[in-house]
């Protein structure tokens, strides 16, 4: 176009940077999901040889078959999808009552609590490993569910309370006032009035911590054995001493991932009607 | 509808410890069943937190409140039998008008058939039938405020509190607005406590009026009594558009010196050489020209609003406002006299600010 002035011009380079620069990001993100989602579909044969062949003919989802076939890989799976939901319902169930109570009532000492829980964040989980394995251990709750999901609670909730603070914190109080006016007793506003509104903060919160949850490779590492394995665990497990098999280890990244993906993409959902309802409130 | 007497009796409210300044002190009077009463004072004075002691928002923390002859200090809000106007209405945005009208009804588990009629006969009054099916975000100001109206008065409570109903409404939907509450406060009967910093509203909706300033009641009474006898010097220049001249004034044999030059007469029984407070309303005083070098001041700046003009002087003792009637020709810069012989003098103490007796006869 003739008629586009100098200024508009360098807006448009800054745009079209902008843009590439994202999409070599998006590119840098994917492309490794990707290729392991490619690992996972075609024979092992096909991707060493040379040039990779890539027929459609080949695909096949053998090894997804063989995986849940694995009744040591169900163990696996069944054991994350407990631990996630475990540490998600006690986090939310604590979390939202501390964070509506620290949101809502006054009482000496409240922000320094909720400091004092960020700064516990702030101690990397590798420090605090060693002291984890020992006491876990002498509890007698080394290689259990129950010690793993007591471990994610104590690392998850503080961030669940943070979450849930700033979304009730975005909550009229004259909300929950015309509903004491109308009949509610305390627990009544919460369910009828606080926990409604806070539907899509609790929802985002609610995944966050399960993603996090599901997806701790670290100290399900060390507070494991055999028998509370986790997915991620089992699945850093396919890389061997000696020999690697790709395939399997591709798929059970590929199935530890889905559940992860497709949380995020509702989550993300959730996030940006929570933001956009806060924004007209009343 | 009933309607309830409210009793404050010596009512405090402190929000820190023993010592802290009280946010309300001693508080003594009572708000006749069915009448409109507005709490009026500027932001802070403890108006809010009054009404909110009413409601059972907040706990009191000294003396005792009665709605209906009831002690209620022990009472949870909803047991009080009142309803509630929020000054951002308040309304559940997850629930649609109808469920926002009919919230409070269905929590005191009324029947559905009469809950029904009662939600249509509110939405009706308030003319808002047509917008039952539509969530708060969906509605404009106006209508809003209209729901949260509905809301309140559904309940049929014996007591209506409103908190600044008005002041997210633009000027004409307010002034229409009032005189829609007006009327149904009359249809409806229901004791009402309304707070406000805006003393017009406060004067054409109330019954009677609560003065309040940082925490304690400057005066109860009717419109009426406000204006014409203000109760302290707060009241008096709280009260009353444009604000009514105060001066530092000193008491002579008959009446009272306000300059060097400037005396008004005023059968006083305060005894000669007293300091005391003079207040004269803008309207009851009037200008005329003065001859050049001369007058008792000169116009700073005139404001012809129509059926009146607000005259701003600068004299001897300060600023000095008039309202004349019409319109007038004088122009800033303009040297003139001020006549005060037809304007009510009202006298202050100059330490505590309280009314100083009237003489019988009020002088010219």
């Amino acid at each position: 176009m003739n008629d586009t002035a100098g200024p508009r011009r360098r807006v448009d380079v800054g745009r079209v940077a902008h843009r590439v620069a994202v999409a070599l990001l998006v590119v840098y993100l994917v492309v490794p999901f990707l290729w392991m989602v490619v690992y996972s579909v075609y024979p092992s044969e096909n991707l060493r040889s040379s040039p990779m062949s890539f027929a459609p003919t080949d695909l096949t989802l053998a090894k997804y078959g063989e995986l849940f076939g694995d009744s040591g890989f169900v163990r696996s799976m069944t054991n994350s999808v407990v631990v996630g939901v475990a540490t998600t319902v006690i986090c939310m169930l604590l979390g939202s009552l501390a964070a509506y109570s620290i949101s809502r009532f006054r009482f000496r000492g409240s922000q320094t609590l909720l400091l004092a829980m960020m700064t516990v964040q702030a101690i990397p989980a590798i420090v605090l490993a060693v002291p984890l394995f020992v006491l876990m251990r002498d509890f007698g709750l080394y290689d259990s569910l129950t010690g793993l999901v007591l471990t994610y609670a104590a690392f998850i909730l503080p961030l669940v309370i943070w979450m849930m603070v700033s979304f009730f914190d975005s909550i009229p109080v004259n909300l929950e006032r015309a509903a004491r006016i109308d009949g509610c007793s305390h627990l009544g506003v919460l369910r009828r009035v606080v926990i409604p509104l806070s539907g899509p903060g609790f929802a985002a919160t609610a995944i966050f911590a399960f993603i996090t949850a599901w997806s701790d490779f670290f100290l399900a590492k060390i507070l494991t054995g055999p028998n509370a394995e986790t997915l991620p665990v089992r699945t850093a497990a396919f890389q061997g001493l000696f020999a690697t098999d790709y395939t399997a280890a591709a798929t059970a990244g590929v199935i530890t991932a889905l559940p992860v993906l497709a949380l995020a993409l509702v989550a993300q959902r959730w996030i940006v009607q929570g933001i956009t309802e806060g924004a007209v409130k009343g | 509808m009933t309607s309830a007497d409210i009793t404050f009796d010596n009512v405090s409210k402190r929000y820190g410890a023993k010592d802290t300044e009280p946010a309300v002190k001693a508080l003594s009077y009572t708000i006749e069943g069915g009448h409109f009463v507005s709490l009026l004072g500027p932001s802070g004075c403890g108006k809010s937190t009054t009404l909110n002691m009413i409601a059972g928002l907040e706990g009191v923390t000294e003396g005792s409140i009665s709605i209906g002859g009831r002690p209620v200090q022990d009472v949870e809000p909803h047991k009080r039998d009142l309803a509630f106007v929020f000054q951002d209405y308040a309304l559940y945005p997850h629930l649609d008008v109808y469920d926002n009208i009919a919230f409070g009804l269905r929590m005191r588990k009324m029947d559905r058939a009469e809950l029904d009629q009662r939600v249509r006969d509110a939405a009706e009054r308030l003319e808002i039938t047509s917008q039952l099916g539509k969530r708060p975000r969906a509605l404009s100001g106006g209508q809003r405020q209209r729901v949260a109206l509905a809301r309140a008065i559904a309940r049929r409570p014996a007591v209506l509190l409103f908190d600044e109903p008005l002041s997210n409404l633009d000027a004409l939907l307010r002034d229409r607005t009032r005189e829609e509450l007006k009327v149904l406060h009359a249809e409806v009967g229901a004791t009402t406590v309304y707070v406000t910093h805006d003393q017009e509203e406060a004067m054409s909706l109330s019954d009677e009026i609560a003065v309040m300033s940082k925490g304690r009641l400057e005066q109860f009474g009717t419109p009426g009594e406000i204006y014409e006898r203000p109760a302290t010097e707060f009241v008096a220049s709280f009260v009353g558009k444009p604000q009514m001249n105060l001066q530092t004034v000193t008491t002579t044999g008959g009446g009272l010196r306000i300059a060097d030059g400037w005396e008004i007469t005023h059968p006083h029984t305060l005894g000669e050489g007293r300091t005391v407070r003079l207040g004269l309303r803008p309207s009851e005083c009037s200008v005329r020209r003065a001859s050049d070098g001369g007058g008792l001041g000169r116009v700073r700046v005139t404001e012809p609003l129509g059926s009146h003009t607000d005259i701003a002087l600068d004299t001897a003792v300060g600023a000095f406002r008039v309202r004349v009637p019409g319109f007038t020709d004088l122009r800033a810069g303009d040297p003139v006299d001020v006549t005060v012989d037809g304007a009510t003098r009202h006298l202050f103490d100059a330490e505590t600010g309280a009314r100083l007796p009237d003489p019988v006869a009020v002088g010219v």
